[in-house]
């Protein structure tokens, strides 16, 4: 009941997000300089910022691309995450060790950092739309590990299984009996992984972007909207700067609200 | 150790903004900037590795490329404040946390709505949180991460502490009568050691995590603050002492949180 009333509201913030963006005059990085800094009016909705862009079509496509950018980063995650915890899992020993400890290497170090050394040494000319792709990659490309063991460890109670054997024995593939059988069968453990990873992203996103590190301007994200709050000549202006934070933990309550309930189910 | 620093090492060499300086756009110091990437793009992986490992032999880590000083002197001075932060971060969040799971844990209805506030506060950035805090004009670094730490361990606490209190046990003690200080003492506590010196471990990497935007964030040079200049500055020699500090502190967690638990197994 509760899933279904956050995913209502979260699908009902996408739909108005996307209207925001698609039917707005203003582009998210239109520049009305003679309108820098005012408050809500009947042309701007929750104001402008400091460049005169429009407060509301930014936090809809902030919302947009921190979601889609957080879901994708979240898939991809989940199917590295799956194929080093099946390839751990039904290797020999020493194959499996390695890989396990590739992902303690990588789990030894905190995220958040780990993600700030990665992200920065990338190139410094790419553009912002380029830039976005590239921090979701790297949270997708460094996401995984925790999620590989939990795999890693729940394929491996399956592969000692009675119906694995006796596919074994029917002449099965170790292949054939992954795609077929294990995978399925590890879909409740899939899916809440890729449920946690979704709100991470999404937070580590708007970490790395109020350390300067996140997406570059003019693209919106969370947290280039959450630098803003830095600027006490426009917090003085208008109180819909807070407008991205709230709506930030919203949308992360709601996505925690899935994962509660995914993995208590 | 090694691997976390031989990791290191092939990320910043091989990443594409290797080349890279951010100095390059200020026309102040964009020719020595071009210079020295023109000589570090010479360098050979064996050669950095080489150079990295003579820095550890000479005990100094190398020299700092931003600040041209030995990793060392800029190190030290921030581990203590750095140690400090998260000693009191750490230990206030679990105050916290504790304090809050023992009552609601006991509760039968309503616990949702106990926890309300460290979901909200699970669903914050530390950035935001500690932007937050700025803004009103109240507490610091030291409640940010306690915060952050409180809202992490509370859900874990509190379900670890719900499957103690109904233990038959426990219902014996409290149909005998036994005051409820004797029971989380004696009886609660202890129940939960395992899992609350597997937490700790946890706790210390969150706490490391979060220690870059805190230290950045409210300007406190520690060694958090001096990660996020070295990563910005691209400054291998200083992130590979960074990362060792890192993994080392999370290794000895692990190993003492890991050593107490054998230690409780036995006795």
């Amino acid at each position: 009941m509760r899933r279904r009333v956050a995913a209502g509201i979260l699908l009902a913030l996408i739909v108005v997000s996307l209207l925001a963006v698609w039917t707005s005059k203003y582009g998210y990085a239109y520049q009305d300089r003679e309108m820098a800094m005012v408050p809500a009016t009947a042309q701007h909705w929750t104001g402008t910022d400091e460049l005169g862009r429009d407060r509301t079509v930014r936090v809809a496509a902030a919302l947009l691309i921190g979601l889609g950018g957080a879901a994708a980063a979240a898939a991809i995650t989940t199917a590295i995450a799956a194929v080093v915890g099946l390839l751990a899992a039904f290797s020999p020993a020493p194959v499996a060790g390695v890989l396990m400890f590739v992902s303690d290497v990588f789990l030894s170090l905190p995220w958040l950092f780990l993600l700030m050394m990665a992200r920065s040494l990338l190139p410094l000319t790419a553009s912002p739309m380029q830039m976005a792709v590239i921090t979701f990659l790297v949270l997708a490309a460094l996401g995984w590990p925790a999620c590989a063991r939990a795999i890693y460890s729940g394929a491996r109670t399956l592969r000692s299984a009675e119906w694995v054997i006796q596919g074994y024995a029917s002449g099965l593939r170790t292949r054939q009996l992954v795609r077929l059988h294990i995978v399925p069968h590890l879909r409740p453990l899939l899916l809440p992984q890729f449920l946690i990873c979704v709100p991470a992203f999404i937070v580590a996103e708007a970490n790395l972007g109020a350390l300067g590190l996140g997406i570059g301007e003019p693209v919106p994200s969370w947290g280039s909207m959450l630098m803003e709050l830095d600027n006490s000549a426009l917090l003085a202006q208008s109180h819909w700067v807070y407008l991205p934070i709230i709506l930030l933990v919203v949308v992360l309550l709601l996505l925690e609200s899935f994962t509660s309930e995914e993995t208590h189910a | 150790m090694l691997c976390v620093a031989a990791g290191t090492i092939l990320l910043v060499r091989f990443a594409p903004g290797f080349f890279a300086d951010e100095r390059e756009m200020d026309a102040k110091y964009a020719a020595t900037a071009r210079n020295e990437m023109q000589a570090a793009g010479t360098q050979t992986l064996s050669e950095i590795a080489v150079r990295e490992v003579k820095g550890w032999v000479h005990g100094d880590f190398g020299e700092s490329r931003q600040y041209e000083v030995p990793v060392t002197e800029l190190i030290a001075p921030r581990i203590q404040v750095s140690a400090w932060l998260l000693l009191r971060g750490i230990f206030y969040g679990w105050l916290l946390a504790l304090c809050a799971a023992l009552p609601v844990s006991a509760v039968r209805k309503g616990g949702a709505l106990w926890g309300l506030p460290f979901t909200l506060l699970l669903a914050m950035p530390t950035a935001a949180l500690a932007t937050a805090c700025i803004l009103a004009e109240m507490g610091g670094p030291v409640l940010v991460l306690a915060l952050l730490i409180a809202a992490r361990e509370f859900k874990f606490l509190r379900s670890a502490l719900r499957g103690t209190w109904s233990s038959p046990h426990m219902l014996q003690g409290r149909a005998q009568g036994l005051p409820l200080q004797a029971l989380i003492r004696v009886h609660i506590l202890p129940g939960v050691a395992p899992q609350l010196y597997a937490l700790a471990t946890l706790s210390v990497v969150t706490a490391l995590g979060a220690l870059v935007p805190i230290e950045v964030i409210f300007n406190v040079p520690g060694v958090g603050q001096l990660a996020w200049a070295a990563v910005m500055n691209r400054d291998l020699p200083v992130l590979v002492a960074v990362s060792l500090l890192m993994a080392f502190a999370i290794g000895v967690a692990g190993m003492l949180s890991g050593q107490k638990q054998t230690l409780e197994a036995a006795a």
